[in-house]
């Protein structure tokens, strides 16, 4: 899972830096965009499952 | 395992092969302008020293020109013989505005095609010339143009490819 987020963070930081290069500034910002929210969509879960534990321990179920 | 293996493998390879196809394309337009430059030189040639009338030049130049932009100058002939259009010079545009989509030539290079087909066989042989001239200038800015985009876009489209491939493959695994 982190190593999954870490590689979509430096295949997207990589793939800013080519486009910003050919000129393309506006694909870079919707490349980096589109991977904050694949990034996003992976996590969602997770922070779904943190918010249920940290209702259950202070048992506001 | 061996499954998603071999299912990853197939996705980079896949993606590194349209970022080089989509690079090959890009080294096309530079090379049809260079050799459309080349087929009006010989153009040139032909009615100055040959004096050859328009569609013997034509169709000579058509059969040397080959698949990519030698297909202006058969298409020309083909109208021309057909009967569709009453001179040279409407021909020429029939033939550019049906062709152009054949080759990787873009709109501004169709319009200085179109400008130079509005003089063709409208004027003596030193207007004829001139006109090559001004039209081989212009495509030679255009190639310039096209030189550059060339470089620009060409590795783009290759480690494009290949990293789309492989975020694919990690966001898929």
């Amino acid at each position: 899972m982190i190593f999954r987020i870490a590689a979509i963070g430096i295949l997207v930081a990589v793939l800013n830096q080519l486009l910003i290069r050919s000129g393309r500034e506006e694909q870079a910002m919707m490349t980096t965009l589109a991977g904050l929210i694949v990034v996003l969509l992976m996590v969602v879960k997770e922070i779904a499952v943190l918010f249920d534990t940290v209702k259950t321990i202070f048992r506001l179920d | 395992m061996l499954f998603k293996i071999a299912g990853s493998i197939i996705v980079i390879l896949s993606c590194s092969f349209l970022g080089f196809i989509l690079s090959g394309d890009c080294s096309k337009r530079p090379r049809q302008l260079r050799e459309l430059q080349g087929l009006l030189q010989m153009f040139e040639n032909q009615i100055s020293y040959l004096s050859d009338i328009i569609t013997e030049a034509f169709e000579r130049i058509g059969r040397v020109g080959g698949s990519g932009t030698g297909i202006f100058f058969r298409r020309t002939v083909e109208i021309l013989k057909e009967g569709n259009a009453p001179n040279a010079s409407e021909a020429w545009t029939k033939a550019v505005r049906q062709c152009i989509r054949t080759t990787a030539l873009n709109k501004e290079d169709e319009e200085i095609l179109l400008s130079f087909g509005k003089l063709l066989g409208n004027t003596d042989i030193e207007g004829q010339v001139k006109n090559i001239r001004l039209t081989l200038g212009q495509l030679s800015l255009q190639e310039d143009k096209a030189e550059e985009s060339k470089k620009k876009n060409e590795n783009m489209y290759k480690s494009l490819g290949m990293l789309g491939g492989i975020a694919l493959v990690i966001v898929l695994l």
